[in-house]
């Protein structure tokens, strides 16, 4: 049994996923030979994401070296951005079950009335799976990471339902919730923060506009410029040669380009899959008052989302260089910034300026989180045969490495036997408590006033098409 | 034409539906996929964008709501309207 185990781990995700994804598609009705390029595709896609890390690793590494050296910034943790960080997941063995398992969990919440949600968004059970891999690997129990993905679940099922008056009223969605890994934990943060700023006189009423941010900062949103200039920038404080500075350069644009087109064949070959799966479920659960759960993605064009992000990329930096103690290097997840703060925004009523403190305030506190959690999440990549080349460098990332629900994670998991236990009970209570708190149609409860949200806070919200 | 999705995961959705339909119906196409933060430069070398979020820019080219491909809820009635822009 144990060589049986060994084999497989040596064939690496590149090869056994192909086969797992096969078989899943094919019992899920699947034509085998589309079954079987989807596969084959989902192992380019890791062949490939494996390429472009050891690229940036490689390239990166000398100057966070000669960074540390020459300043005594310690920023040898790289972000190497959610791209990879999905693949880790889903390369996992936490990930190669995640789709039945969280199927499962959700279908037993809604049966029990724990959730309107329905989770639809196959993709991004990938956030589960991470924190699945990040539990089994602290644990070194594979039981253990299963029940943590399984709680992941309950929390952004919670999360989503809690969420969705304000999502579905800001972003005109009809029922539609977001139990997005990345994004739904801020909401944690973003409630009680915009309770505190209508509390402050003068403060509350100050604004920015989307559209000035939009055209002074639309290059921090190129992100071929950003890795560009960024390479060049960290060359040139790293003490590289002219040579290398400009190779650096070219190579992080590289990076920045390539990761998501990589990431783009993954998910070809897991989409046939997914929309298999998701049919087969939606054929279940037909015409029942159920929120749809889909991607933030869809949420993330908004203005004041795209301003909030672009405002971001520059504060994450500086954040990342004078916050003592941290680690890590913003790179591959500066691209992401709008799923950060994509559903705190709606919370805030659209307010750009106070979506800009909040989501420092996510960073700065992300940060550590993405630190602490290093040298686990650099297991996880290698465990995938992503390797860093030498050991001076780690890998880390901001989504979702630096997620606050990821550090709640981290630190339960120490002590597994009695933490664990103790937040599921913890994620089910939190789910009634959502549950019980909105009873009625949807729509109804979205247009209610909220406690603690005077009247006059009516934001003008342009939505520009 | 340019399916303008955000990350890389519901474009890919999107693009592949699109690209089944066309292929069936015999209509030319050349898809790309992009997220919206890079389109705010602009967009004006396509003749169709489908987004399945708010395009920030106002993109001046056609645009169709990309949703329902993710909901589940319309898909024929936006492929055959997709079908309809492009041969125009």
């Amino acid at each position: 049994m144990e060589t049986v185990t060994q084999f497989i781990t040596d064939l690496g995700p590149a090869v056994v996923l192909p086969v797992l994804i096969f078989v899943f598609a094919v019992i899920l009705g699947l034509r085998p030979g589309r079954a079987f390029r989807a596969g084959v595709l989902i192992g380019i896609g890791f062949v490939g994401i494996g390429l472009v890390i050891t690229l940036l690793l490689e390239q990166l590494g000398p100057a966070a070296e000669g960074l540390a050296e020459r300043f005594e910034v310690q920023l040898n943790v790289i972000d190497v951005g959610w791209p990879s960080t999905a693949a880790i997941a889903f390369g996992s063995q936490v990930g190669a079950f995640i789709i039945p398992l969280g199927l499962a969990v959700n279908i037993a919440l809604l049966g029990i009335g724990l959730t309107r949600t329905l989770n639809i968004d196959l993709w991004n059970y990938w956030h589960m799976a991470f924190i699945g891999a990040i539990v089994a690997i602290v644990t070194e129990s594979l039981l253990w990471g299963f029940v943590a993905a399984a709680i992941h679940m309950v929390i952004l099922l919670a999360l989503a339902d809690w969420s969705a008056p304000w999502i579905q009223r800001y972003y005109n969605f009809p029922n539609v919730s977001l139990p997005h890994g990345t994004s739904a934990p801020y909401v944690f943060l973003a409630i009680p923060l915009n309770y505190l700023f209508d509390r402050i006189p003068v403060v509350r009423d100050w604004k920015l506009d989307p559209d000035t941010i939009q055209r002074r900062f639309g290059v921090f949103g190129e992100s071929i410029i950003l890795g560009l200039v960024l390479g060049i920038v960290l060359g040139v404080l790293g003490g590289l040669s002219l040579n290398a500075v400009l190779q650096l350069g070219i190579s992080l644009a590289a990076v920045m380009l390539l990761l998501p087109r990589m990431v783009a064949i993954l998910m070809e070959g897991l989409a046939p899959v997914a929309e298999a799966a998701r049919e087969f479920v939606q054929r279940r659960f037909p015409g029942r008052n159920l929120y749809i759960g889909l991607d933030s993605a869809i949420a993330v064009g908004a203005p004041a989302v795209i301003a909030t992000a672009l405002l971001m990329v520059p504060i994450t930096l500086v954040i990342a260089v004078v916050l003592p103690g941290n680690q890590v290097l913003p790179f591959g997840d500066l691209a992401t910034m709008p799923f950060i703060v994509c559903m705190m925004v709606p919370i805030f009523r659209g307010n750009i300026f106070r979506s800009v403190v909040a989501g420092a305030i996510a960073i700065a506190g992300g940060l550590y989180i993405a630190t602490a959690i290093s040298p686990v999440f650099t297991q996880a990549a290698n465990n995938v045969n992503f390797q860093a080349p030498g050991d001076a460098t780690q890998l880390s990332s901001l989504v979702d490495g630096a997620n606050p629900v990821t550090g709640l994670f981290f630190g339960v998991a120490q002590a597994p036997a009695v933490g664990l236990p103790l937040l599921g009970a913890a994620a089910l209570l939190f789910a009634w408590w959502v549950s019980r708190r909105q009873p009625g149609e949807p729509a109804v409860a979205g247009s209610k006033p909220r406690p603690g949200e005077p009247e006059r806070a009516r934001e003008p919200q342009e939505e520009r098409i | 034409m340019i399916v303008c999705g955000t990350g890389i995961a519901t474009s890919t959705v999107v693009a592949q539906k699109i690209r089944d339909y066309c292929a069936e119906r015999g209509i030319e196409v050349d898809i790309q996929q992009t997220k919206v933060m890079e389109t705010l430069r602009g967009v004006e070398d396509y003749d169709l964008v489908v987004s399945t979020t708010q395009m920030p820019g106002g993109s001046g080219v056609p645009t169709v709501n990309g949703m329902p491909f993710l909901t589940g809820v319309g898909v024929e009635q936006t492929l055959e309207e997709i079908g309809e822009r492009l041969q125009s």
